[in-house]
């Protein structure tokens, strides 16, 4: 009997898929970290480069995620090849790449090509640069591909926590997860403010859209109250770090390099302050209203559109209370609510008719008998 | 001779500590290095227009001419006698608003700040207007002389360099397209059965 026969099989898949699993999620945090530097910089110090220090932590997170999902990648195909079999708890079920050159882990191959596609997108951006200046936007073509691309590698390291969701370590990570992939999209859609039309803000559609839909997603997938309130705990949580860290670390770079602060900086750091603060109670929303609804025997895409359609107005009415709060502005007139409203009934519903759908994907992509549960 | 278990430990760490000093040298040499795309431009001033704002002679600097519509570049604003005893609003006026009353979706009101580059003179950094056309920028000077307005009238902004934006935008969103896609596949494999859920202890 060799060794590796004696050892029992749960843990060789609970070290297998641990370790590149935390590096994806730490790969993740780094750019989620980095961006709100970056964009804390630009705020309230200015200069901008292709390799500022807030750049390099953003790179150097794609660049961390993107090397752990090739590991795997490479150690799932070699696997294969050699006839051993493959752990469906680490990143998910196997797909063929290139006809059949690699197996990959469908986790890691979304967050290994959302790494790819952020280093084609940083060498895009490079000649953007070149061509238009060092323009400081986040809604330029190459920065939306570059945060989509980082996007991607944060659904790709959703889905890796997901398929270990039989491990502690997994649904752990499945929190943080959930937490990057909603906080860092948020920065992409709040710059769609630019291409209203009317009363029709596409920032207020689409950041409604996501939180609703990633907050039944949550609670889809982990179908327990206390552990979907422990997601927006852990959102608020990283809130609160970004709010002191953003700031410091702008500030604390400037006089490193020696550039003064700009004149009229004041207000709160820019992207910790516009997540969103009502996170925990349309979880909470979305869990009770949809569980009461199951039990009663309701059709549940109704009930989910309804409580999605009320999740999204109360997001949205609430994002319009917030931002003023924390800028130390005064509340605009109610009048003022009513557009946001409707935007935010319109989009919740649309998130409540698909979140669910999300949930179960996730779940989906579990193996049905994981070994080493628990752990 | 083989080293001991203390030698060995000490030599990993020094090669450890090699490897890592190794690697902050390559970092500290990209960001030391004198690349173009790393070192903060100095405000080179290559055009200047003059505008009288009242009893104050302003002089507005641009660091690229001609200007293209998206093309970011350093505007510098400077009145007679200096910034330190004044205080200045500027108001930009897109091509084709109206009047300075009825401000148009990308006109803005700001009060002037000093260039964070270009500390003695007021100025936007890496600014870029968005539209072609003919842009007015209105200046409002208050100073020991009283208060004073001014206008800078058709400031010609070109069409802007490049591809065309909605080709830029097309492939800039090319992630956003290959996630839907893949929740298109996911979806369509995923039945509306309900299956057991995860709960437990994280």
């Amino acid at each position: 009997m060799t060794l590796a026969q004696e050892r029992p099989p749960g843990r060789v898949a609970v070290s297998r898929g641990r370790l590149p699993a935390a590096l994806v999620l730490l790969g993740a945090m780094l750019s989620f970290s980095g961006l709100s530097w970056d964009v804390q910089w630009h705020i309230d110090v200015g200069p901008d480069t292709f390799f500022t220090l807030p750049h390099l932590v953003l790179y150097a997170g794609s660049a961390l995620a993107g090397l752990a999902s090739l590991a795997v990648v490479l150690a799932t195909t070699a696997a294969r090849r050699a006839d051993r079999p493959v752990d469906e708890a680490v990143g998910g079920r196997a797909v063929p790449v290139f006809g059949r050159l690699f197996s990959a882990p469908v986790g890691y191959l979304v967050s290994g090509t959302g790494a790819a596609s952020f280093l084609l997108y940083g060498l895009v951006d490079l000649w953007w640069h070149e061509l238009y200046g060092f323009d400081a936007v986040i809604a330029s073509p190459p920065h939306i591909g570059l945060i989509l691309s980082v996007a991607l590698t944060m659904v790709g390291a959703l889905m890796v926590f997901a398929a270990a969701s039989a491990h502690r370590w997994g649904r752990s990570g499945v929190l943080g997860a959930f937490t990057v992939l909603l906080g860092f999209t948020m920065v992409a859609t709040n710059n769609l403010a630019e291409f209203a039309v009317g009363p029709i803000d596409p920032a207020v559609l689409g950041t409604t859209f996501l939180v609703v839909a990633v907050a039944f997603t949550a609670v889809g997938f982990l179908d327990n109250l206390r552990l979907a309130l422990l997601f927006a705990v852990v959102f608020a949580a990283t809130q609160a770090v970004l709010w002191w860290f953003s700031p410091w670390a702008a500030h604390a770079y400037a006089a490193q390099v020696g550039l003064p602060l700009r004149d009229y900086i004041d207000g709160p750091p820019y992207l910790p302050a516009n997540m969103p603060m009502i996170l925990i109670a349309v979880v909470a929303l979305v869990h009770v209203a949809t569980g009461r609804a199951r039990r009663a025997g309701n059709r549940p895409r109704w009930v989910a559109a309804v409580v999605g359609g009320s999740a999204g107005a109360l997001t949205a009415v609430a994002a319009m209370v917030q931002v003023p709060l924390v800028y130390g502005n005064p509340i605009p007139p109610i009048g003022t609510f009513v557009a946001p409203a409707v935007l935010g009934l319109v989009a919740g519903t649309a998130a409540g008719l698909v979140g669910p759908r999300f949930g179960r994907m996730l779940r989906a992509l579990a193996p049905a008998a994981p070994s080493g549960a628990g752990r | 001779m083989r080293p001991s278990a203390q030698n060995r430990g000490t030599m990993s760490f020094t090669r450890g500590f090699r490897t890592v000093a190794a690697i902050l040298a390559a970092l500290g040499l990209i960001v030391a290095g004198p690349s173009p795309a790393l070192a903060y431009p100095p405000v080179d001033v290559v055009h200047t227009e003059r505008v009288q704002a009242g009893p104050y002679r302003l002089t507005v600097g641009f660091s690229t001419w001609p200007l293209r519509a998206l093309q970011s570049l350093d505007f510098t604003f400077t009145p007679e006698g200096g910034i330190a005893d004044k205080r200045g609003v500027l108001l930009l006026r897109a091509p084709g608003d109206g009047d300075l009353e009825r401000i148009g979706r990308v006109a803005t009101e700001a009060r002037l700040a000093r260039h964070p580059r270009k500390l003695g003179v007021w100025g936007l950094d890496t600014f870029a207007l968005p539209y072609e056309g003919a842009w007015t920028l209105h200046f409002s000077v208050e100073g020991p002389a009283g208060l004073g307005e001014g206008e800078l009238r058709n400031l010609a902004v070109l069409a802007q360099p490049g591809p065309p934006l909605g080709l830029s935008w097309a492939l800039g969103t090319v992630p956003l397209w290959a996630l839907t896609a893949l929740l298109v596949v996911a979806w369509r494999r995923t039945g509306p059965a309900r299956p057991a859920g995860v709960a437990g202890s994280p």
